[in-house]
C-alpha cells in the first residue's frame, strides 16, 4: 500500500469520520427549514418573531459596545501605563469569567432585591426606604449589566495580549509627531487593535446568543428561551427546530457582518524586530483614578458576587446533604473529564489530518466542523436529539434483538449529552491543538520521518510530548467551558441526572438562591483555578 | 547510476509558475553534489522531492535503482532510507543528544544501537555531549547534531537544506570543512543546497546552478570559476582550494 501513488491512510479516514459525525447533527437544523409549517409555527412568525429578534439585537449590541468600552481601556491602561496594583489586576481582571452569567445574575438579584443586603442596609440602619422599582434588575438593561460585567474580559484578554505584543515603536512615533496620549489612543491604538476588539466582542455576542440562564431567570424572551418553550411547554419539536433555523441564521449573518468588520484589515510588521512597550508610570491623582477604575470593575464583575455566595453559603451550610452534593461534583467532572478528553483526542486527530494534507477545499473542511461553537446549545440540542432519535429507530431491530424493551437507548443515555458536549465545543478544543500543531512547524515530523518511523509512530514519540501544553491548555479550556454549561445539559441530560450547574440553576429558579450558593462556589472556585493557572500558562509561553 | 532524476515537474498548490520545470540531472555514488540558487529559485524543492515530502507533478525519480516516483509509485518518505539535515536542524526538543540520534536506529539490537552511537558521536566529536538537550548546544554542536542523526542509520543518500544559514562567519569556515570531511569519511552520497557560492565551492564535487526551477549552470567547482562573474578565487581560503583541485 505505501507503494501506491494514494493519500489514503488511517489518519485521513480518522479524521473524515469525526468531521462527518460533527457536521451531520447540524444539518437537521438545515432541513427542519424546508419542513412544512405547522400552526404554532405560523402564530410564532407572525406574533413573537420579530419581538425575539428585536430583544436579541438589543442584548447583543448593548452588550458589545459596553464590553468593548470596559474591556479596551482596561487592555490599554494596562498594556501602557504603570501604576498601583497593576501586577495583580492584570491577570486579576480575567477572573469575572470564571462565574458563569447566570449565577451572576441571581446573585445580583439576591444583592439588590427587597430582602437583599443593600435594601435591608439602608431601611435597618439608616432609615432610608426607596422604591423597590429603583432595584429592579431583572429585566433587559439588568441582563446587559450582568453579561457586560461577566463577559468582558474575552474583550479585555484578547485585546490586552494584542497590545502587549505591539511595537514601541509605533505608539512612539505617534508621540513624536506631536500625538497626545487621547489621540493616540483613538488614531493609532483603537485602529491597530481593531481585529482583536472585533475577534473578543464577537465572542461575547456568541455567548449572549448562547446563553439561556440568564435571560431564564431575569424573564426576557429571546430566540433561546423560546426554543426551550415551544419545545418542553408546547411540546412541539418542528416549530423548535424552525425557531433554531431561525437562530442558526441570526448567527451567520452576525458572524459574516463580523467578517465585513474586520475586512482586509489585518496589519502586520514591516520588520521582525518588534520591541515591546515601555510603560509610562502613573502618578498622583491619576494612579488613583486609574487602580481605582480597575478595582471597580474587578469588584462588580468578581469581589462582590463571591462575597455574596460566601455569605450565601455560611447561611445554609449543612442544609444540602453532602451525599447528594458530591454526586453532583462526581457527575460534573465525569462528564466535563470524558467530553473533554474525547475533544482533545478529536482534535489532534483532525489538526493532524489538517497538515498533512494539501489543497485549500481539504484543509477548509476542519473549519466547517469548528461552526459548532457559533450555534447556540439550544440548537446544537434539537439537532442531536432529533439525531438520536433517528439513530435508535435505526437501531430498534437490534434492541429487539438483544431483548430491550424500549426503543429509546442512546437517546436518553449519557452518550448523547456528552455527543452534544463534543459538537458544541469541539472549536475550543480544535483551536489550541491546531495553534499547538502550527507552532510547532513540519519539520519535525518529517525530520522523524526520514528517520524511517511512520506517521502513527511519529505522532505519538513527536508530535504529542511536544504539543502537550497545547494539549493541557485545550483540555482546561473545554472542561471549564462544560462545567459552567447550562442550555444543553438542561435539555439532554438523562433522567434524575444533574450536575453542579444545573442544580445551582435549578435552585434559583425555584428561589432557593442561598442553596444554589454552595454548588455555585464550587463551579467558580475550579473555573477561577483552571484560569489564572492557564493565564499565567500562556503568559510563559508567550515569554 | 546511484540517483536518476528525469524531467521532473512541480508546483506548490495555488501558484502559477512552477518551481520545477523538466528538472534531469543523473549523481554518481559517493558525489556531493551543491544546488546553488537565489532563494525562490526551486533548490529547495529538489531536496523535498528527493526526500518524499512532496510528490512531484510530473518526471521519475530514481534511488539505487528503484523508483521512487513515477505515475504509479510514491515510495513514502521513512521507506527511502534518506538522511536529512535541515535548515533549522529539527532536533526533536525532548530528546537529549544520544536519544536524537537513536530515534532513527530503532531496527537495530540493542548493542548496535550502542556501537552506532558511539561511532557517529566520534564522527562529529560530540563524545562528551550525548547526555545534553539540543537547547544547551551551540549552533555549530546543534548542526553536528544534526548531521550525526542523520547520517546515523546508514543512509544512501544525505540532504542537507542550507546548512550553514544559521551559522556566524567564522564558524561557518570550520564547519563546512568538517562536514566535507565527515561526508567523504562515511562515504555517503550527499546533496546540499546553498544560496552562498563559497559553501558551494568549498564543499562540492560538482556545482548545480538553479534558475527559475530550470538548470543555469553545471560543472565541477574549477569548472565553473571563470564562468559566472561572482564565482572568484579570492573569497575561497586556500585551504579549501586546494581541496578542491583534488576532486
Amino acid at each position: 500500500m505505501n507503494r501506491r501513488l494514494t493519500n489514503v491512510n488511517m489518519w485521513t479516514v480518522s479524521a473524515a469520520i469525526i468531521m462527518i459525525l460533527l457536521f451531520l447533527p447540524n444539518l437537521t437544523i438545515v432541513t427542519g427549514i424546508f419542513t412544512p409549517a405547522n400552526e404554532n409555527w405560523a402564530h410564532m412568525k407572525e406574533f413573537v418573531l420579530g419581538s425575539f429578534i428585536k430583544t436579541s439585537l438589543i442584548l447583543i449590541s448593548a452588550t458589545a459596545l459596553l464590553t468593548i468600552m470596559i474591556g479596551l481601556s482596561l487592555a490599554w491602561l494596562i498594556a501602557q501605563y504603570q501604576f498601583p496594583l497593576r501586577g495583580f489586576l492584570k491577570w486579576a481582571l480575567v477572573l469575572p469569567l470564571s462565574i458563569p452569567p447566570f449565577i451572576g445574575a441571581y446573585t445580583y438579584h439576591g444583592i439588590v432585591n427587597y430582602t437583599g443586603v443593600i435594601q435591608t442596609t439602608l431601611r435597618d440602619r439608616f432609615g432610608i426606604e426607596l422604591n423597590p422599582s429603583f432595584f429592579d434588575i431583572m429585566n433587559l438593561p439588568g441582563a446587559v449589566f450582568i453579561y457586560t460585567m461577566f463577559l468582558y474580559p474575552y474583550v479585555y484578554t484578547i485585546t490586552r495580549i494584542f497590545l502587549s505584543q505591539q511595537s514601541a515603536s509605533l505608539i512612539e512615533s505617534a508621540r513624536m509627531l506631536g500625538k497626545g496620549p487621547w489621540r493616540t489612543f483613538i488614531q493609532v491604538v483603537i485602529p491597530i487593535s481593531r481585529v482583536s476588539i472585533i475577534g473578543g466582542a464577537s465572542l461575547v455576542v456568541l455567548e449572549v446568543l448562547n446563553d439561556y440562564g440568564v435571560v431564564k431567570y431575569y424573564g426576557i424572551q429571546t430566540f433561546t428561551t423560546a426554543i426551550f418553550q415551544t419545545w418542553f411547554g408546547l411540546g412541539d419539536i418542528e416549530s423548535s427546530i424552525k425557531l433554531a433555523a431561525s437562530l442558526m441564521g441570526f448567527v451567520i449573518l452576525i458572524l459574516m457582518i463580523e467578517k465585513l468588520l474586520r475586512g482586509r484589515r489585518q496589519y502586520s510588521y514591516s520588520t521582525t524586530k518588534v520591541r515591546p512597550l515601555p510603560l509610562i508610570q502613573l502618578k498622583g491623582w491619576k494612579a488613583t483614578v486609574v487602580t481605582g477604575y480597575g478595582l471597580f470593575i474587578l469588584s462588580l464583575g468578581f469581589f462582590i458576587p463571591i462575597a455574596q455566595l460566601i455569605d450565601w453559603m455560611i447561611l445554609t451550610y449543612g442544609k444540602i446533604p453532602m451525599g447528594e452534593f458530591l454526586t453532583y461534583v462526581k457527575n460534573s467532572v465525569t462528564v466535563a473529564g470524558i467530553s473533554a478528553s474525547v475533544i482533545i483526542l478529536f482534535a489532534l486527530i483532525v489538526g493532524n489530518f489538517s497538515r498533512l494534507v494539501h489543497g485549500r477545499i481539504v484543509k477548509l473542511l476542519p473549519k466547517l466542523t469548528i461552526l459548532g461553537y457559533s450555534i447556540p446549545g439550544a440548537v446544537i440540542a434539537v439537532a442531536v436529539v432529533t439525531a438520536f432519535i433517528a439513530l435508535d429507530r435505526f437501531l430498534s431491530p437490534i434492541y429487539q434483538l438483544i431483548g430491550l424493551s424500549t426503543t429509546l437507548v442512546l437517546s436518553v443515555s449519557l452518550i448523547m449529552l456528552i455527543s452534544a458536549y463534543i459538537i458544541r465545543f469541539f472549536a475550543i478544543g480544535y483551536n489550541s491543538i491546531e495553534s499547538g500543531y502550527d507552532k510547532i512547524g513540519t519539520d519535525f515530523r518529517d525530520a522523524s520521518r526520514l528517520l524511517g518511523v511512520g506517521l502513527t509512530k511519529t505522532f505519538f514519540k513527536v508530535d504529542v510530548p511536544m504539543l502537550k501544553g497545547a494539549i493541557v491548555s485545550g483540555f482546561v479550556i473545554v472542561f471549564i467551558d462544560i462545567l459552567k454549561e447550562i442550555p444543553l445539559t438542561l435539555i439532554l441530560r438523562p433522567f434524575n441526572f444533574d450536575t453542579l450547574s444545573t442544580k445551582a440553576f435549578q435552585y434559583a429558579s425555584d428561589e432557593k438562591i442561598m442553596e444554589a450558593s454552595q454548588a455555585s462556589l464550587l463551579i467558580v472556585g475550579i473555573s477561577a483555578f483552571a484560569i489564572v493557572v492557564f493565564y499565567k500558562f500562556l503568559e510563559k509561553e508567550q515569554n | 547510476m546511484f540517483i536518476s532524476i528525469k524531467n521532473v515537474c512541480f508546483s506548490y498548490p495555488n501558484t502559477e509558475k512552477p518551481a520545477l520545470d523538466q528538472f534531469s540531472m543523473d549523481i554518481e555514488k559517493g558525489e556531493v553534489i551543491s544546488i546553488l540558487g537565489r532563494s525562490g529559485s526551486g533548490k529547495s524543492t529538489i531536496l523535498r522531492l528527493l526526500a518524499g515530502l512532496e510528490k512531484p507533478t510530473k518526471g521519475s525519480l530514481t534511488i539505487q535503482d528503484e523508483v521512487v516516483f513515477d505515475t504509479r509509485t510514491f515510495l513514502q518518505p521513512e521507506k527511502r532510507g534518506i538522511g536529512m539535515v535541515f535548515q533549522d536542524y529539527a532536533l526533536f526538543p525532548h530528546m537529549t543528544v544520544s536519544e536524537n540520534i537513536l530515534f532513527g536506529l530503532f531496527q537495530m539490537k540493542k548493542a548496535e544501537k550502542k556501537k552506532r552511537l558511539q561511532e557517529v558521536l566520534e564522527l562529529v566529536e560530540l563524545q562528551e555531549f550525548e547526555k545534553r538537550y539540543p537547547h544547551q548546544l551551540s549552533g555549530g554542536q546543534q548542526q553536528r547534531v544534526a548531521i550525526a542523526r542523520a547520517i546515523a542509520p546508514n543512509p544512501h543518500l544525505i540532504l542537507l537544506d542550507e546548512p550553514f544559514s544559521n551559522l556566524d562567519a567564522e564558524l561557518q569556515v570550520k564547519i563546512r570543512k568538517d562536514l566535507r570531511e565527515i561526508l567523504k569519511k562515511a562515504n555517503i552520497t550527499s546533496i546540499f543546497v546553498t544560496h552562498d557560492e563559497n559553501d558551494a565551492h568549498a564543499l562540492a564535487d560538482r556545482i548545480v546552478k538553479l534558475k527559475d526551477g530550470c538548470i543555469d549552470l553545471i560543472g565541477r567547482p574549477c569548472d565553473l570559476l571563470g564562468v559566472h562573474p561572482n564565482l572568484t578565487s579570492p573569497v575561497i581560503p586556500a585551504i579549501e582550494e586546494r581541496e578542491l583541485v583534488s576532486v
